[in-house]
């Protein structure tokens, strides 16, 4: 399914946060939004989650107009936080954001195990969420994501304060699910992340000021560092 | 919704700590003013009749009471038995004294109230200085003799005690659930907000329907309590001024942004509805603020917990109390529902 915005702007007690956004995920690929805290990235994620509503401009899923319940069911989100109950086991929290998908019984049983296999938990699935470590906190939280099988996966930076194997390990990950035909949006400041991804959009104050292929963008740039284009969109942005 | 009541009840029953707080701490609360509760102040209206011995009246007019002659041109009431209770009842009088060849005769509306003390106290020095032998018979129009004050406040303390734990519980599991991101993670799955609101209502709810059991059955059979009505009535009560206070706290909670600022709400939310309560009689306040009351459920669930237990109404005497409660739960119930879409409009 790919997810098409057009025209989206949102507006925070009188701050535009994000400015005529423009931008299309594709089925089997993954989108990367890149730019510095507070560029938007956030908001625009949140923005195709349903939880927050466009001022202007809509957003379409599988040529559908969202938010509608239906496609919400396949939705996968991974918000920045953790986002998991802590005075729960981590079999405990799957099993509830299971039922909220409409799992139940075995079905909802052997997919909460699967996922626990994914993100290696397995052992570790009857502890106290409070008593794991950052790592499997976050990879919890992918479980969580992964759990219901969605065909849209929208993680806000999904590696932040991850160690580099298991970076790689769940960037491996993500480009499994890609091959198996997923619609996948990721957003982070880490650069060579970007070098993994099929399409990057550059966000910066609330404006997208890149959005093209990631082998195009590298191009642009006489470094072949994607930072460089952020450098001359602020030297543009101090000029006006 | 389902998912939602379950999830609630594991974090419960994997924080044993909170669980203790929610049901050991009302229990140790009331034993302690079982064991500690004390009288008030307070000046207290007698009615006497229009034969009451004139010496006697003199005395009492020394002590700290307001005397009301009854009979006379201003107050043309007779002294039957039941008119002079419909003068209780009305709380027009908080006691109704004549004499003849028995003794002193003394009717009161409940007894153990802080206002019965002050007035079995006021005519017995009044009587102590006419004459010292002449007898007292005490009744009441609700209530037995040997009631103690733990006995007619025990209401105001269930009710108040219950409504206090179940808001702070709920008002903090609701901000920890903003806090931590899982309320975004929520909202970002296809459950509705009606079922949101409705699987905190009952989880909590839950929770609170076996904590007032408890703890109306350890007053009852442990403190021994009285109950003139019967017990279920009063733990039905108990399970709705529950539910109101699962509501208003997670209502509250939208207007917190952490644990602490949670807490702030007490002295706005919790302590006003105690005075309310029954603690203070509510017919004396000034400047009508008694009206207050009638947008406060802890009063509606003490109000209804007194008649039960103290006067001993059935569910006919409380319909109104339940209804009122009931209306707090839905109103909060649509606005919680609201207050999400904070967070989805969808």
């Amino acid at each position: 399914m790919d997810i098409e915005i057009s025209h989206v702007s949102k507006i925070f007690s009188k701050k535009e946060v994000l400015k005529d956004i423009s931008l299309t995920a594709r089925e089997g690929e993954i989108l990367c939004l890149l730019g510095p805290s507070g560029a938007g990235k956030t908001t625009l994620i949140r923005l195709v989650t349903g939880g927050l509503r466009p001022d202007s401009g809509e957003i379409r899923i599988g040529g559908q107009k969202f938010p509608n319940r239906e496609t919400m069911k396949r939705i996968g989100f991974m918000p920045q936080d953790d986002a998991v109950y802590s005075d729960l086991s981590g079999l405990d929290n799957l099993l509830f954001f299971g039922r909220l998908f409409g799992l139940s019984g075995r079905g909802l049983k052997q997919k909460a195990e699967d996922a626990l296999g994914w993100v290696d938990l397995q052992k570790d699935s009857r502890k106290l969420v409070s008593r794991y470590s950052g790592g499997m906190k976050k990879r919890l939280s992918l479980a969580v994501t992964l759990l219901h099988d969605p065909s849209i996966l929208l993680l806000d930076e999904p590696t932040v304060g991850i160690d580099p194997v298991l970076r790689k390990s769940i960037w491996d990950r993500f480009e499994d699910l890609r091959q198996t035909g997923k619609t996948i949006i990721v957003s982070t400041h880490v650069m060579d992340e970007a070098a993994r991804c099929q399409r990057a959009a550059l966000l910066y104050e609330g404006c997208l000021i890149e959005n093209d292929t990631t082998s195009n963008l590298l191009l642009k740039t006489q470094s072949g560092s994607l930072e460089q284009l952020f450098f001359s969109a602020g030297k543009t942005g101090d000029a006006r | 919704m389902k998912g939602l009541i379950i999830r609630i009840l594991h974090q419960m029953g994997n924080d044993k700590r909170t669980l203790a707080l929610m049901i050991i701490a009302p229990i140790l609360i009331l034993s302690l003013l079982y064991l500690l509760l004390g009288e008030g102040n307070y000046t207290p209206r007698i009615s006497v009749t229009e034969d009451f011995p004139s010496a006697l009246l003199t005395e009492l007019n020394k002590q700290d009471v307001n005397v009301t002659v009854l009979g006379d041109n201003t107050n043309p009431v007779t002294t039957s038995e039941a008119q002079g209770d419909s003068l209780l009842k009305d709380k027009k009088s908080d006691a109704v004294v004549n004499v003849d060849t028995d003794g002193i005769h003394i009717r009161m509306l409940v007894a153990g109230s802080s206002k019965a003390a002050t007035i079995t106290s006021a005519l017995k020095n009044a009587a102590s200085a006419v004459n010292p032998t002449s007898s007292m018979n005490f009744s009441y129009v609700y209530g037995r003799a040997d009631s103690t004050s733990f006995n007619s406040l025990g209401f105001v303390l269930l009710g108040v005690l219950s409504f206090f734990f179940v808001f702070i519980i709920s008002g903090i599991s609701f901000v920890r659930e903003r806090e931590t991101g899982t309320l975004e993670r929520l909202m970002a799955t296809p459950i509705r907000r009606i079922s949101v609101v409705g699987g905190y209502t009952a989880g909590f709810g839950i929770l609170s329907a076996i904590q007032s059991t408890l703890i109306v059955l350890f007053s009852r059979y442990v403190l021994g309590m009285e109950f003139e009505g019967p017990v279920w009535l009063a733990i039905i009560i108990m399970i709705l001024l529950a539910f109101t206070a699962v509501s208003i706290g997670a209502f509250v909670s939208i207007f917190a942004n952490n644990e602490f600022q949670v807490m702030q709400f007490i002295p706005l939310i919790v302590v006003p509805q105690m005075f309310f309560s029954g603690l203070i009689t509510i017919d004396t306040l000034p400047y009508g603020l008694g009206n207050l009351s009638y947008f406060m459920p802890v009063y509606y669930g003490c109000s209804g917990l007194e008649k039960v237990m103290i006067k001993g109404f059935g569910i006919k005497g409380v319909w109104i109390d339940l209804c009122m409660l009931l209306v707090f739960i839905l109103v909060f119930f649509i606005l919680n529902i609201f207050a999400l879409k904070k967070y989805r409009k969808l």
